[in-house]
């Protein structure tokens, strides 16, 4: 019988505490309890950009594609054709630290979906084939000629679609020149011409190596019997002795101020000022530039809105908000505006003044923003989906689950000297990246 | 679940769900006179949040983020809907704040919202994607509000005047048919009081009957548009199709569900993305409002695929006209539709949202039992003869893409 530790960890919200196993490998379990005919099970994978390099950029998310193309067991398309019959929700997602796999869907008779679920998710993340057909034979982009379109088309797709999108262009452009050295600035969806090329060997070697038993965190959320569903998932996710690999550890960049300008055949302006944020596991920190967020751009009684779009002497934006990304080693915080062009320089300089001004935040407001913030655990309990997806993040950016009640507690504690001291700290303007998009020519 | 009626005969749908921590309330106000200027209640809509009598714009934002309390409009061509989703303890701050915002907002800054809307709209347009769908729906949907889309407002906006705002909030309070809806943890007796207390004096006139009747297409219209640095084209096919009032609504729902919406396993997903990797996104929809509904088609695609994408099309459309879909296939597609209705009922705001819409559909708030039971009568034959009535011309085609790809 294996060892297995169990923890429990008090979850807002939730009426019984999550239930964390740790098994022998690494492999880590999670119960999440919420009532109702729906269940989330989905794993999520200590791997994302983080561990590409210029010649494998976007190789994580590739894979992520072709996990869906069929096991020893079944083939491509028998996952989705069965859990869709059963009324599942199954997709996947990469980002920079992680990527999950995810299934949601109603238990069915005697719980004989839920089960049928869990046996298909074990099978689809320890045994994929990744079939030559189905990733399609390599090609050059300037080939014209290719009849075999397979899954290496479907990505080149979505990196087009991505092509097309102003904020994602003037992002990328921002988080490619926050960091000098760091994989987080490569942009996760990587370049045509890799997905056109790289060998199902490579694909196969990243999946070996990162896909541990230690690199990955199963999480189940609903209404279900512990026991039984430990036993079930572990029987699921068999490793066969699949060894652990090492984490990647990079150096933390030093921010340096930048200005990018970009064109396209757009009619308006768009920029991205960006700084580099405070490692994810320190939760002060993250709180901080969470509440910077709020109070800078969050809604309509935001900063940015008012005092850029509501009270504007002339119609300088359109739109404005701000973002704040937490990344392992190192997030992204950032005020994102869309401009009438003929005010580029006005734009950019207001938007920094708006954040220097953070510096005379009053109490009224920082109250307002940490109560925002507590509202938002009630909100991300409501689905069994959201439970899944707060505790994934824990697990597999911070490694560490137990940092929810950390939360919970630093957001009672933080005052408003403590929240000036980190956003002079983490947002001065003489380490802003500029990114702006402008109108090339009108069509 | 039951159904109350305020003393102004409003509907109230109450759902009690136990140890909940935040209640959500929907409120409908029933539009049964179209626009008759595109972008007319969109103002109307934005002005509702930016005021009233007794709060600013500003004070009002921020009482509700001080008591994070979301309380928000939506317009929706055939209804304008109040979200409101709170603690449980803030339940009484929501309502009257709610019912200052319904009862006594100003619509004093018509000049700047209409600036802030034609703004936006901008920078909507730069995405190809918009500008595709923009052309696609004001084309499907000409001659009926639901085409009053970005393009269409932008032309029409600077022609609206405050009065004709002022006069449409006025007919809004006064002439719209109400539905309201509470799920959550709360005291039947005690939030029948109180929201007698906030909107039991509101004006309520009784709502006319909706019916099926809705206009169609009279002829094929193929719309090209220009976008010389696209990466991808933009390709939307639809068709007017029934609406929710219609017996075909179930079979329509599967069709869609069959065709290219449930997920990773429709026909279009499998056979235009994972056999022929034309795409990353290809899917169909079901669009539908009270007097006209779109099925439609879409892809992106590289520009060189245009030809071959809208022959995929053709040939899955023809293929559901030709070939009764198979048992399997059938039961799977229904699974799948009634399965995923789970989804849309899992928080208490969905389900408020929810049982609302139907109320004021006129359907009844338990609608939804009444639709899943048809779903899973639907036959074979039942969709072979929908996709032959429905999806044949006259359609309406709109490829967005670099010039040199739009002879085709």
């Amino acid at each position: 019988m294996e060892n297995i530790k169990k923890t429990e960890i008090r979850y807002p919200f939730l009426p019984s505490p999550v239930e964390v196993y740790e098994r022998e490998n690494g492999h880590k379990i999670v119960f999440a309890k919420k009532e109702g005919g729906l269940v989330n099970i989905s794993s999520w994978v200590k791997t994302g950009s983080i561990n590409e390099n210029d010649e494998i950029n976007g190789i994580s998310h590739f894979l992520e594609h072709l996990m869906f193309k069929g096991t020893h067991k079944h083939p491509a398309g028998y996952f989705d054709r069965t859990l869709e019959a059963k009324g599942a929700i199954v997709n996947a997602a990469t980002w920079k630290d992680y990527t999950y796999y995810y299934v949601t869907l109603p238990k069915g008779p005697e719980n004989s979906y839920f089960y049928e679920a869990i046996e298909l998710h074990g099978d689809m993340m320890l045994d994929p084939v990744i079939p030559e057909e189905e990733i399609g034979p390599a090609f050059s982009l300037d080939d014209n000629n290719v009849k075999e379109k397979r899954e290496r088309h479907v990505v080149i797709e979505e990196i087009r679609m991505r092509q097309d999108q102003p904020w994602t262009k003037v992002y990328n452009e921002a988080n490619y020149n926050m960091y000098k050295t760091h994989p987080y600035k490569r942009d996760v969806i990587g370049f045509a011409e890799i997905i056109a090329s790289v060998s199902r060997e490579t694909i196969m070697d990243y999946y070996r190596k990162y896909y541990t038993p230690n690199n990955i965190t199963t999480i189940v959320a609903g209404e279900f019997d512990s026991g039984e569903i430990l036993e079930k998932v572990i029987s699921a996710f068999d490793f066969k002795g699949r060894q652990n690999t090492e984490k990647n550890h990079f150096e933390l960049d030093t921010p340096e101020a930048k200005y990018i300008e970009n064109y396209a055949h757009i009619n308006t302006g768009f920029s991205i000022i960006g700084w580099l944020g405070p490692v994810a596991c320190s939760i002060k920190e993250n709180i901080a530039l969470e509440i910077a967020n709020i109070i800078l751009g969050e809604g309509q009684s935001s900063r940015l809105y008012q005092n850029l779009i509501e009270k504007a002497k002339k119609p300088v934006f359109n739109v404005v908000a701000s973002d704040y990304y937490s990344f392992r080693d190192g997030g992204n915080f950032f005020v994102q505006a869309n401009f009438k062009p003929e005010y580029k320089d006005e734009a950019v300089s207001m938007l920094k003044d708006e954040v220097e001004k953070l510096s005379e935040t009053g109490e009224r407001e920082f109250k307002k923003a940490v109560k925002k913030l507590k509202v938002r655990f009630a909100e991300s309990a409501e689905t069994v989906s959201d439970i899944a997806d707060t505790i994934g993040y824990y697990m597999t950016v911070c490694d560490n689950i137990e940092l929810v009640e950390e939360y919970q507690k630093e957001l009672e504690n933080i005052n408003l000297s403590e929240f000036k001291n980190l956003v002079k700290k983490y947002l001065p303007l003489d380490s802003a990246v500029v990114s702006v998009l402008m109108p090339e020519k009108k069509d | 679940m039951k159904k109350i009626y305020l003393h102004n005969k409003i509907p109230v749908i109450f759902k009690e769900n136990k140890n909940t921590p935040r209640m959500a309330l929907c409120l409908y106000f029933k539009i049964e006179e179209q626009e008759k200027k595109a972008g007319l209640y969109s103002i109307l809509n934005r002005l509702l949040m930016q005021g009233t009598t007794n709060r600013s714009a500003e004070e009002l934002a921020m009482e509700l983020d001080e008591n994070a309390i979301e309380c928000y409009s939506e317009m929706k061509h055939d209804f304008v809907r109040f979200k409101v989703i709170c603690l449980n303890e803030d339940i009484e701050k929501a309502l009257s704040i709610l019912e200052d915002v319904v009862k006594n907002s100003t619509m004093n800054d018509f000049s700047k919202e209409v600036v802030k809307m034609k703004g936006e709209i901008e920078a909507e347009l730069d995405s190809p994607k918009s500008r595709a769908a923009d052309a696609f729906y004001k084309t499907i949907f000409d001659g009926l509000s639901y085409g009053h889309t970005y393009t269409k407002t932008l032309e029409a906006a600077d022609s609206i005047t405050e009065e004709e705002v002022k006069e449409s909030y006025k007919n809004l309070l006064e002439k719209a048919p109400k539905v309201m809806s509470l799920v959550g943890d709360f005291d039947e007796k005690e939030m029948t009081e109180k929201l007698n207390k906030h909107f039991g004096t509101l004006s309520n006139p009784p709502k006319e009957a909706n019916d099926d009747n809705v206009e169609h297409l009279t002829k094929n219209a193929t719309i090209k548009v220009k976008k010389n640095d696209a990466s991808q084209a933009q390709i939307f096919q639809g068709w007017r199709v029934p609406t929710i009032f219609a017996k075909d609504y179930p079979v329509l729902m599967l069709l869609n569900t069959i065709l290219g919406a449930s997920g990773l396993s429709s026909r279009l997903f499998v056979e235009l993305r994972d056999k022929k990797g034309l795409a990353y996104v290809v899917r169909s929809s079901y669009e539908v409002y009270d007097r006209a509904a779109a099925f439609s088609v879409y892809i992106a695609t590289e520009p060189k695929n245009i030809k071959t994408s809208l022959e995929g099309f053709e040939y899955e459309i023809n293929r559901i006209k030709t070939t009764p879909v198979d048992e399997t296939e059938l039961e799977n597609a229904k699974n799948n539709l009634i399965g995923k209705r789970q989804f849309f009922t899992e928080t208490n705001l969905q389900q408020s949202s929810l049982y609302s819409f139907y109320e004021d559909k006129g359907l009844g708030y338990d609608f939804e039992e009444k639709l899943i039971a048809a779903v899973k009568k639907v036959t074979a034959e039942d969709i072979q003869r929908a996709a032959n009535e429905y999806l044949k011309d006259p359609h309406v085609l709109t490829v967005l893409a670099p010039e040199e790809y739009l002879e085709f």
